[in-house]
């Protein structure tokens, strides 16, 4: 039991270093240093990272504990709005006093949040500032929120869910409904979250504005890597405790569970809404170096590919999950930036960006065919017959 | 003998089906019981009211010294306050080990924050390994239970129930799919069992039940058609009526 103890350790403190190194890597041949790889790539390498910890949070909810949630993309996108109306405000509010500052006169409170209100909201034909912008102005009450309003929606959604005993596709289609009805709310113009045009300009963190961006990227990378580090942590400790043997068990039968005296409805809300908080406080990190965030984030089929990202990695194991999101998200992103050229076979010109979803498509069935267990398992099983013996 | 389990006048119907009929019968304490009658006459169904999962239309349950209700509490609840259930159908957690499935059993917190945080003792080790022996798989204590044969699955989801130190087991057709030297240990264990608890039996086949001895409750239609030993029931008419001379 001891010697298992260490040996999981071991394999936490491997991913650690493993992530440290490589951002350490990517630090150095960053335009800060060597500048051998573009500012954009490793924001791409940062979100990627970002989405594997998302991948992190679905396995925990659905590897380990049974839950296919197809609506984890809702809190995703949750914790980007919640950090891109912070970042938002207070951007707008710097350029508004420099602007003013040209002028004789200071300007007042007032007119400074009329001014910003204009900015903001112009582009969807508002000039208030909407009720739900009240802590804008305050970075660390938002910060709190990014925790707290994916958890609270969880929480509620899963507590309704769980309750009346909803489970297996059932559950997975009202997630798809939430996250589906949250898209079209938020595609409004009057939502007071700017309609279809979404957040923007995230990029741009205020107070750093005199730092360059390929700066700010190095920044949200390592910050991203501290983000997924922890996560993992956190869910190695969580399945490797005693509530994560239970939660497997629910995940096997329920039922038993429940017959053994454990309250199962409670195991699964807390699982839930642990999840749906790393899923926020990863899309929290994941926005700002998209730049942008909008309701067609949320839509159903983002939250799908996450669900194929983690089963084509292997779920129940995190760091399946991990590998899942990375490889496919990065070869995803590698195939629909058009910088392929199309593949002429005479008969039929394959153009990448099309055929990809194709490939993904027949990937995710070679994968569910022949190594149910995701690649993470496959490699296991390489492994083991080059060296078990 | 004080009663440990009173059932009193509960029905429930299904669709206008009565599935239970106004049925009552108590178990005392340390008792062994069998509960016999043909297809559809209530016996998985009243298992399903004594745990909670099925909530009867009348009726009362009442538990213990106390004399607690147990109609208005949840499975857990029931659960908790120590009645520990075998289903039918072997229901072990498949990818979990032997050690993992009595580990998880044992009567210990079942808080999540607790659960979260807690750590086994070496007693509770120690008492995991007097459970494995008993149902005989200590040797295989890491084998994933899934790959168990149906007999050992049997096996194992009673010492679970050890593992969770019930007061009144119910235990729904143990000796299903089991070869004939199994139902004889199975039947032993059983009767080892009453010795320190109450025990209930739910069974079809004749033989086991007359191994194991014991008080036995046929039901018919959803109300008890005869109550006694083996040998004063199998000469009921009604009983023969029904369900022995079929």
């Amino acid at each position: 039991m001891l010697k298992l103890i260490k040996t999981m350790d071991f394999k936490t403190i491997c991913f650690c270093l493993f992530f440290i190194l490589f951002s350490l890597i990517i630090t150095l041949l960053s335009d800060l240093i060597f500048g051998s790889i573009s500012t954009s790539f490793v924001k791409v390498l940062g979100k990627t990272l970002m989405l594997c910890l998302a991948a992190i949070a679905l396995d925990l909810v659905w590897g380990y504990c049974g839950i296919l949630s197809l609506g984890h993309f809702a809190f995703f996108a949750l914790g980007g709005y919640l950090i891109g109306m912070w970042l938002m405000y207070e951007r707008t509010k710097e350029i508004i006093i420099q602007a003013f500052a040209e002028q004789l006169l200071p300007p007042t409170p007032s007119e400074i949040k009329e001014a910003i209100g204009i900015q903001i909201f112009g582009v969807v034909g508002g000039s208030e500032i909407p009720s739900i912008w009240i802590f804008a102005d305050y970075l660390f009450i938002h910060l709190f929120l990014i925790i707290f309003i994916p958890g609270l929606l969880a929480l509620i959604f899963g507590w309704l869910a769980f309750r009346s005993r909803v489970t297996g596709v059932y559950l997975s289609i009202l997630t798809q409904a939430m996250t589906l009805a949250l898209s079209l709310y938020l595609l409004q113009n009057d939502s007071g979250l700017r309609g279809n045009n979404g957040l923007s300009g995230l990029q741009n963190i205020p107070g750093f504005t005199s730092f360059p961006q390929s700066m700010v990227s190095i920044l949200f990378l390592w910050a991203s890597t501290l983000a997924l580090i922890l996560g993992f942590i956190i869910a190695t400790f969580i399945t490797k405790s005693k509530l994560g043997k239970l939660i497997q068990g629910i995940r096997d039968d329920e039922d038993r569970i429940r017959f053994l005296g454990y309250n199962v409805e409670t195991y699964k809300l807390f699982v839930f809404v642990i999840s749906a908080i790393m899923a926020a406080i990863a899309g929290a990190l994941y926005y700002p170096q998209a730049g942008i965030v909008n309701p067609t984030e949320l839509a159903p089929i983002a939250s799908i590919y996450l669900a194929v990202w983690v089963s084509i990695g292997g779920r129940g194991k995190l760091i399946g999950a991990v590998i899942g999101a990375a490889f496919v998200s990065l070869i995803s992103s590698f195939f629909t930036s058009g910088q392929i050229p199309d593949l002429n076979l005479g008969f039929i010109i394959i153009s990448w960006v099309d055929w990809w979803l194709i490939i993904l498509g027949l990937s995710f069935v070679i994968v569910t065919l022949f190594t149910p267990g995701g690649l993470i398992s496959a490699f296991e099983n390489i492994y083991k017959r080059s060296f078990g013996r | 003998m004080s009663d440990i389990l009173e059932v009193r006048g509960i029905s429930v119907s299904f669709d206008g089906f009565k599935a239970i009929n106004n049925l009552s019968f108590s178990i005392g304490q340390n008792e062994l019981r069998a509960i016999i009658g043909p297809n559809g006459a209530g016996k998985t169904t009243l298992m399903d009211i004594i745990t909670g999962k099925t909530k009867p239309d009348i009726g009362d349950i009442r538990w213990g010294k106390n004399n607690i209700s147990l109609i208005k509490k949840s499975e857990t609840q029931i659960a908790q306050l120590g009645v520990g259930r075998k289903f039918q159908k072997p229901t072990v957690l498949e990818y979990q080990t032997v050690e993992e499935n009595l580990m998880i059993s044992l009567k210990n917190s079942r808080g999540f924050i607790q659960t979260l945080i807690y750590k086994y003792t070496e007693e509770e080790f120690t008492r995991v390994n007097e459970v494995a022996k008993l149902i005989k798989l200590n040797k295989i204590l890491n084998k994933i239970a899934g790959e168990l044969s149906h007999g050992q699955k049997q096996w194992l989801e009673i010492g679970m129930l050890l593992a969770q130190d019930p007061s009144l087991l119910l235990v729904d057709e143990p000796a299903a799919g089991m070869t004939n030297s199994e139902r004889t240990d199975t039947a032993t264990l059983l009767k080892e069992l009453s010795k320190t608890r109450s025990v209930v039996v739910v069974e079809h086949d004749m033989d086991f039940i007359r191994q194991l001895n014991c008080k036995v409750t046929v039901l018919h239609e959803g109300s008890v058609l005869a109550e006694g030993n083996l040998d004063h029931v199998s000469k009921d008419n009604k009983v023969i009526e029904v369900y022995l001379g079929r």
